[in-house]
């Protein structure tokens, strides 16, 4: 199967890069780029999981990114060791998806989207009431801060959230979600309980998110609670997953990349046509790349052909032709 | 405490009926074209500021120039449709709202920091002689200006339901929006009916920037909080509805300012939003949409 | 094949941009039409008579300036206050260095952060790897805010303005120096204007407070309270509200229920709009009406009516006639076309700090230069003499105006006065 040694070749060979990088460089930009990069495509990923396999688009992803960044935070800060506050980060917030899922996955279609926004944007506001003040590291903390612990912890999360959802995309509770994805009374019908499947995706994207956020609450230096509960990490997430091509393991990563790394490395002379110029670039990949950077990627080593893209729904991997690579 | 609770009453339907017109457009988007806009805000901020130039530069009251405002965003829509939304359209429902929410963004950064290049990041606000005036009922004040917005919103709701249901036109737009494949067949001109539906999108966000322009103000960064207002707004009122839309909107409103009073300004928003939600969970297809089959 | 070779070439673009930016040389300069800021070095002979050590063409200084987004109002005012202010000085001939034996001009690069706090992070982290000798900051306490804490971690100098936050020096950070207005002096600086220019039986012993619900406004309200009762005032209303609502309906109607006569409020822009919009609309205004921050926009005239006679608590006026003032004012009037914005100004006396700073020092280190900094004894600027504190905040001026028929009069110090208060405002 040389596809599939191809997969786990150019995999091993970015996880290289991406350690090598963490070990061997002390430029300040590119460590803080190489974390934002990785914790976005974390954070695209787990909500691939219930956005790309399980076919629910969820706006209210921060409400878990946020949960997971605020419990380590307010913890580690508090003198807990790390390792105990992203555990108890984890499960709290797997908790709160489970009990918040049961109503919340009734909802479909749009209502469901945007019932999560709804959601997403009034714990934003809760917590933006409650814990009104900055949230810093100490004078100590920055001055001895090494940029490993939190580098390679979202690295850490990453390379999980990769493989749960490798795992999941083949085993058969993921494609249970994806034939609820497709069609959710035909699932039903043939013994698939969809609401479970849902369910299961929601608790696990959650988790994943949450270990993301217990990232960013890890590498920040100083930050105002309610943030990381902005709608805009989810939009952002779900951005690079649509931009990188959705229901894919690589999808995220591409996009993720192409998201940061892109804004970053605009020229600035520009100044606030670096915006401009970045939204441009936005739209012409979306009209140019209608299946996203992935299958723009493929179609330019041959893998699929423009056929392809019109007809599909692009939320699998279904209908092309030959298997996808990842 | 009545007082408080009439007066906060009365400002939230007003509120409401801007949330409504915000809606519309979205709605009628969303609806027939079956794309997510979030760039349907920066319209609105496109269309505040062009009654406030037209207000600054050539002394044209916000309201008569509302005819103005709506033709030159329609224009402007139409640009919009036939450089971007067009090719989005090509594709089918899933990747279609998944683009054009892709390429909405995109536009929404272009027109943001556009707008701030030109029009500087301050806020602007249009006040006109009669911005301070309202129609007193004893105590309670019906601000003027808020009282133009409700009324431009239930009479912009109207003529959109009057158009869908009285007019041939019209009759292309629902069988558009409701199986598009079927209705090019009975020989309607899809590719037209978009074009319509999506100009007039642009130019209903444009008519309510110009009353949020006089009733509020505009800044280039405006356009996603009214957007997500309206996003709610539609839900709540229920797929398919319009006349159900400033209902809804004013549902949202009056939440929003009850909640103000019962449980002071910082729960505002939340509970509105809470309570969004219990609807839903009462009543998944919103007020007036069809029960899911 | 078009649309395969365009996504070649967009990937590619993107990866060759990529690279370029590590540890790239940022000699970028400030927006195109205006005219390069720097000059060549000017040599200078060294009193040692040794030879100079090599010299950088110039003295890099990064701002990162909300420049879009929802504080690119106030980002717009820091950045003309920053390139005034680099301007003047390389016209001047720029800052001399001892170590180099030379002077060398500023050079000032902007990046813009969208007013959003990680991407001012990740923009510091930027400038900070190519090699900047300090920071300028962005407008506005969350930009800010994240901004001190990169600056203390990579130990280098960060001055800024637009944030009255006390509690940001209250962290012990080294780095960080901001001279400017912080709540505690605005608190006082409020009753003492009262008291010192209305006569004691008119005074508006009615206080009402209108608290934002962010960090800043819990540290201000309890403040003005207690400043309040310090003073003899009463407060009769003291109502928390969340920023970017649109409707103030309930708190403006219990403020009048409590018949407020002072009221005191430190509005999020464009919320300072909408409750003086809506209180125009509701019939009622208070007397005295101070509202901090968003009546600073120079658009705070649209209002026209509605937001007359409300009183500012703003860092500069150029009233206060501290040196370099007109040249200041001139130039902002011929390019702006009106009177400098109350944080240019403030903007502006950061690089001249700066400059001096560098000059003690007699070199770019950055150690060196934050220690030169600390120690400015009544160095005078812009906005007066500035002497830091040791949590970094300076005793500066804290003057209050008043927009009064479309203009801003200085009210208060009251011997820099350029008008009276005019009590009552309604």
């Amino acid at each position: 199967m040389p596809r599939k040694w191809l997969a786990v070749v150019s995999g091993s060979a970015v996880l290289a890069l991406a350690v090598g990088i963490g070990l061997g460089s002390d430029n300040q930009h590119l460590l803080t780029i190489a974390i934002q990069t990785m914790l976005l495509a974390a954070l695209a990923s787990s909500w691939n999981i219930l956005g790309g396999f399980a076919g629910q688009i969820s706006l209210g992803h921060a409400v878990f990114f946020g949960l997971g960044a605020q419990i380590t935070r307010e913890l580690w800060l508090g003198g807990l060791p790390l390792a105990v506050s992203v555990a108890t980060a984890l499960l709290v917030t797997a908790v709160f998806a489970a009990v918040v899922g049961v109503p919340m996955l009734r909802f479909r279609d749009i209502y469901f989207t945007i019932g999560t926004l709804a959601l997403g944007v009034a714990i934003f506001l809760t917590v933006g009431n409650v814990r009104p003040r900055l949230s810093s590291l100490t004078v100590e903390a920055l001055r001895e801060y090494n940029f490993s612990g939190p580098y390679f912890m979202t690295l850490g999360t990453l390379v999980v959230t990769v493989a749960v959802a490798t795992w999941l995309k083949n085993s058969k509770v993921g494609l249970g979600m994806m034939a609820v994805r497709d069609d959710e009374e035909a699932a039903g019908s043939t013994g698939i309980n969809p609401l479970s499947h849902k369910m299961v995706a929601f608790v696990v994207s959650a988790a994943l998110a949450s270990m993301a956020g217990a990232s960013y609450a890890y590498f920040t230096a100083s930050y105002y609670p309610s943030f990381p509960f902005s709608v805009v990490w989810t939009f952002e997430a779900i951005l690079v997953a649509f931009v990188g091509g959705m229901g894919t393991i690589t999808g995220p990563l591409i996009g993720s990349v192409f998201f940061v790394v892109g804004r970053d490395a605009l020229p600035s002379s520009i100044e606030e046509f670096q915006v401009v110029v970045f939204g441009l670039l936005f739209i012409v990949v979306v009209l140019l790349l209608p299946g996203g950077l992935l299958e723009g990627a493929q179609r330019l080593i041959g893998r699929r052909s423009k056929q392809d893209t019109q007809s599909t729904s692009n939320e699998g991997t279904t209908k092309s032709k030959g298997k996808e690579l990842v | 405490m009545s007082r408080l609770i009439l007066q906060s009453g009365v400002s939230g339907v007003l509120v409401g009926g801007m949330y409504g017109l915000v809606a519309l457009g979205l709605a009628l988007a969303f609806g027939v074209l079956k794309v997510l806009n979030v760039a349907h805000g920066e319209l609105l901020m496109l269309g505040g500021y062009a009654a406030f130039f037209a207000f600054t530069l050539w002394g044209l009251d916000p309201i008569v120039s509302i005819p103005l405002v709506f033709l030159g965003l329609c224009l402007f829509g139409v640009i919009l449709y036939f450089t971007l939304f067009r090719h989005v359209t090509k594709l089918a429902i899933g990747p279609r709202i998944k683009n054009s929410l892709l390429l909405s963004f995109g536009l929404v950064l272009v027109l943001q920091a556009l707008a701030v290049r030109f029009f500087t990041g301050d806020e602007r606000t249009i006040s006109t002689s009669y911005s301070s005036e309202a129609i007193t009922i004893g105590w309670l004040r019906v601000p003027v200006v808020r009282l133009a917005g409700l009324v431009v919103a239930v009479v912009a709701a109207f003529l959109l339901e009057w158009v869908l249901t009285r007019t041939r036109f019209g009759l292309a737009l629902r069988a558009t929006s409701e199986d598009w494949t079927r209705a090019a067949l009975t020989g309607v001109n899809v590719g037209w009916v978009y074009l319509t539906a999506f100009a007039i999108s642009a130019g209903l966000a444009a008519v309510a920037g110009s009353l949020i322009g006089l009733g509020y103000s505009v800044s280039p960064s405006i356009g996603l909080g009214w957007t997500l207002k309206a996003l709610i707004v539609v839900v709540l009122a229920g797929l398919g509805s319009m006349r159900g839309i400033i209902l809804a909107g004013v549902f949202l409103g009056l939440t929003e300012s009850l909640a103000a009073v019962w449980l002071g300004g910082e729960y505002r928003e939340i509970a509105a939003l809470v309570l969004f939600l219990l609807v839903l969970s009462v009543r998944p297809q919103g007020f007036f949409g069809r029960a899911h089959a | 094949m078009r649309k395969t070779a365009l996504s070649v070439l967009a990937v590619l673009s993107m990866i060759v941009a990529a690279c370029g930016t590590e540890g790239a040389d940022t000699t970028t300069t400030t927006t195109a039409p205006v005219e390069a800021t720097t000059t060549a070095p000017v040599a200078e002979t060294t009193t040692t008579g040794e030879e100079p050590m090599d010299a950088p063409e110039s003295i890099t200084i990064g701002a990162v300036v909300p420049l879009t987004g929802a504080f690119a109002g106030g980002g717009a005012q820091i950045e003309r206050g920053y390139r005034y202010a680099v301007e003047a000085i390389n016209e001047a001939g720029g800052v001399s260095v001892e170590e180099f034996g030379v002077s060398l001009p500023l050079e000032l690069v902007v990046r813009d952060d969208a007013s959003d706090p990680n991407q001012t992070a990740s923009n510091m982290e930027e400038l900070g790897g190519a090699g900047v000798v300090a920071y300028l900051g962005g407008f506005a306490t969350p930009v800010v805010a994240a901004g001190t804490a990169i600056a203390e971690r990579s130990e280098i100098p960060y001055l800024a303005v637009a944030t009255s936050t006390q509690a940001l020096h209250e962290q012990g950070f080294r780095y960080f120096f901001s001279p400017f207005p912080k709540s505690p002096d605005m608190a006082v600086t409020t009753f003492e204007m009262l008291n010192g220019l209305i006569p004691e039986g008119d005074r508006p012993l009615r206080v009402g407070i209108f608290q934002e619900s962010t960090d800043w406004g819990e540290e201000l309200g309890p403040l003005w309270a207690e400043n309040a009762a310090g003073n003899g005032y009463e407060v009769v209303l003291h109502e928390t509200y969340a920023p970017g609502a649109t409707d103030f309906t309930d708190i403006i109607l219990k403020a009048q229920a409590a018949d407020v006569q002072a009221l005191l409020s430190l509005p999020t822009p464009p919320d300072g709009f909408a409750i003086y919009q809506q209180m125009g609309e509701l019939g009622w205004k208070p007397p005295f009406n101070l509202v901090v921050r968003a009546a600073d926009v120079p658009t705070w005239n649209d209002l026209g009516e509605a937001g007359e006679g409300v009183v500012m608590s703003t860092p500069w006026h150029p009233g206060l006639g501290f040196p370099g003032t007109e040249e200041v004012n001139a130039r902002h009037l011929d390019e702006e076309g009106r009177p400098a914005d109350p944080v240019v100004g403030s903007a502006y006396a950061l690089v001249e700090i700066l400059a001096d700073a560098i000059e003690r020092a007699g070199t770019l280190d950055h150690e060196a230069v934050r220690d030169a900094i600390a120690a400015t004894d009544g160095l005078s600027t812009i906005i007066g003499p500035i002497t830091f504190r040791e949590n970094g905040t300076a005793p500066v001026p804290n003057p209050l105006m008043q927009r009064v028929a479309g203009a801003i009069e200085l009210i208060w110090p009251a011997d820099a006065a350029t008008s009276d208060l005019v009590f009552p405002a309604n």
